[in-house]
């Protein structure tokens, strides 16, 4: 477009600062690159965080005013927030999905070392196909899972007349399928980590007395704790966000005080679950939907402003080196 | 522990890994397997009912098993309203704009520019919101009542007065909230494709006065293009399982994408078929994967 005009008025300099500009852009063809990538850098912004700015301006709208929302909330009401957590305990949904991805990232940080420092370290026959088979099951997908772990989480499924265990409704029904799912992304950035460590180091440690399993823990995963972040903050975020298995795997009930989360009336049903029950059971209370997810939003949100460096690098490194 | 063999200690610290997989993924499969093989159980506390066979799979894909589930396996008739159908649109509408969006940002953070670093912020802030949360976002954007987006498209004739409960509009919108969710992943990947360039190429390149466009059409695209698409293929692999969006955003029965017909037929205790569908999604996957594969890896190293 700005050619067009360009080329009806440039012969013109003196009218006014846009034909000007567009003259000096067809002399210098850079101007108008930078111009464009103002205008993707401004879109692409708008487009990522208007839909949230949005979400915060339904939120803080009252109750009635509830119609035809755009730029400016119809009324300033922010006891919203407190509000959602009246209506539904929803800081236990939040509390059990923070438990969820702290248990499920300590598991795999400390399995996904353990086959980190295989893949990365040592030689054996059958590395390269069994390094492929873990990859592959995470292409797999999670609806191909459900109905034999179903079965096996109701204590449906027996091995040598003993039933297996009734985790429906527990964290284990939820942190099993998890670590499973998310392992394979974290042995892969653990062994690329736990690979550039000089042999030499190691070495050092075992002469110094120190087991092979020492020396992974006092030596290797220090020295590569960038690493151990990026898988960290990567499952924990993957946790988090999961659908799956956390809808499925539990019926939605949470115990209705921080007390009782350790008590078998708490469910451990996750932030979904809180979220999914303002849709379900307050259909029209829009505002508290809005509310609801912004204060979900939050943990990750955080996340993201912290440890972008290593969200970045994880996510590239996981899917280019293979 | 110490004395033994560097492959008997790999087994070693694999145990616990194995033994996870093993029992979470390995054998879920398997058992998924052998049960698409039976009937389904006809009543009462059963699992499934005799051995059948392939009878399963051939019912599903023939079409007679259609009147059981909440939506058609395939047809081609209603291409919004069955499963297969439905999730490839999916798959590849939304794949196709993340790519385009995820290059144009990879584009603008491969920039030198002030504040750079909270423009990337903003940028992936999407991707890492859970997925229930991205589905609430669109749900009440696109609600009439609340929503600003719904009135302007029903206006210009693009959605029905009732959007989220419409097929074709539903998919619509979920293919909407995908892209703005994951261009970010595409461009992410892509982004790391462009910084691994050599620049002093681009130097060459201008010394022999080559202009912007130019440099793009022939140093930048061609070096990316195996980054595209390697980020093309995990993309798609993962649309094409689509299942919490359309739960929260629109509901199983609008949108069936084949994930969601596994549950909801798993939900009505028909274990067999669900497990036969489950199957078929993966195989469905597969398929495509392997062609897309076969199809590109010319060109991927022809990139380089």
């Amino acid at each position: 477009m700005a050619t067009e005009t360009g080329q009806q008025t440039g012969g013109e300099a003196d009218q006014g600062p846009f034909t000007r500009w567009v003259g000096s852009a067809i002399r210098n063809p850079a101007k108008a690159y930078r111009a464009l990538f103002y205008v993707a850098l401004v879109f692409f912004l708008f487009t990522t965080l208007f839909p949230l700015y949005w979400l915060l301006v339904l939120a803080v709208t009252p109750q009635r005013n509830l119609q035809d929302i755009f730029l400016t909330p119809n009324g300033f009401n922010p006891g919203v927030f407190i509000e959602v957590f009246e209506t539904v305990p929803f800081h236990i949904y939040m509390l059990n999905s923070l438990l969820l991805a702290v248990i499920t990232t300590a598991i795999v940080l400390l399995l996904a070392s353990l086959a980190g420092y295989v893949f990365g370290r040592l030689e054996f026959p059958g590395r390269a196909p069994l390094m492929l088979a873990i990859l592959a099951i995470s292409y797999f997908p999670p609806a191909a899972f459900l109905v034999p772990l179903f079965r096996l989480f109701t204590g449906n499924v027996a091995v040598a007349g003993i039933n297996s265990p009734t985790w429906y409704n527990t964290p284990g029904a939820m942190v099993m399928p998890f670590s499973a799912l998310f392992m394979p992304l974290s042995i892969f950035i653990l062994s690329t980590f736990y690979g550039q460590i000089p042999e030499g180091l190691e070495d050092a440690a075992r002469v110094e007395g120190t087991t092979r399993l020492g020396a992974l823990f006092r030596v290797i995963m220090p020295l590569s704790a960038p690493g151990v972040a990026t898988a960290g903050v990567l499952t924990f975020i993957a946790v988090y966000n999961e659908f799956f298995f956390s809808f499925l795997m539990n019926d939605g009930q949470v115990a209705q005080s921080i007390l009782g989360i350790v008590s078998s009336s708490n469910h451990w049903a996750p932030l979904l679950q809180g979220v999914l029950a303002f849709q379900t059971q307050y259909g029209s209370l829009y505002n508290l939907m809005a509310a609801a997810s912004i204060i979900g939003v939050l943990p990750v949100a955080i996340l993201v402003v912290v440890a972008q460096e290593k969200i970045v690098s994880g996510l590239t490194a996981g899917a280019l080196k293979e | 522990m110490e004395n033994l063999s560097d492959a008997k200690f790999a087994y070693l610290l694999l145990t616990p890994v194995l033994l996870l997989l093993g029992i979470i993924a390995l054998w879920p499969l398997m058992s998924t397997f052998w049960t698409s093989l039976h009937a389904d159980a006809a009543f009462g506390a059963a699992n499934y009912g005799e051995f059948i066979g392939f009878e399963n799979y051939m019912a599903i894909l023939s079409g007679q098993r259609d009147a059981l589930l909440t939506q058609p396996f395939f047809s081609l008739s209603r291409p919004f309203q069955s499963a297969v159908t439905v999730t490839l649109i999916f798959a590849f509408v939304s794949v196709a704009f993340e790519t385009l969006i995820g290059f144009g940002q990879a584009l603008v953070l491969d920039q030198d520019f002030s504040g750079r670093r909270w423009v990337r912020v903003a940028i992936i802030l999407p991707w890492a919101i859970p997925i229930v949360i991205q589905g609430m976002l669109f749900f009440l954007l696109f609600q009439p009542t609340v929503g600003f987006l719904a009135g302007p498209l029903q206006s210009l004739g693009l959605l029905s007065s009732s959007p989220l409960s419409s097929a074709q509009d539903a998919t619509m919108i979920i293919i909407v909230a995908d892209v703005w969710k994951t261009s970010a992943f595409m461009a992410l990947l892509i982004l790391a494709g462009l910084q691994s360039i050599d620049r002093s190429l681009y130097d060459v390149a201008q010394v022999a006065g080559a202009s912007k466009w130019q440099q793009f059409k022939y140093i930048t695209f061609p070096l990316v293009l195996p980054s595209v698409l390697i980020a093309v293929l995990f993309r798609s692999i993962q649309a094409m399982r689509v299942y919490g969006l359309i739960e929260t955003v629109a509901g199983c029965t609008v949108v069936p994408s084949l994930s969601c017909l596994v549950v909801t037929s798993w939900g009505q205790r028909q274990y067999g078929t669900a497990s036969a569908l489950a199957f078929l999604t993966a195989l469905v996957i597969g398929i495509i994967v392997s062609v897309y594969i076969v199809r590109f890896a010319d060109a991927e190293s022809g990139g380089f």
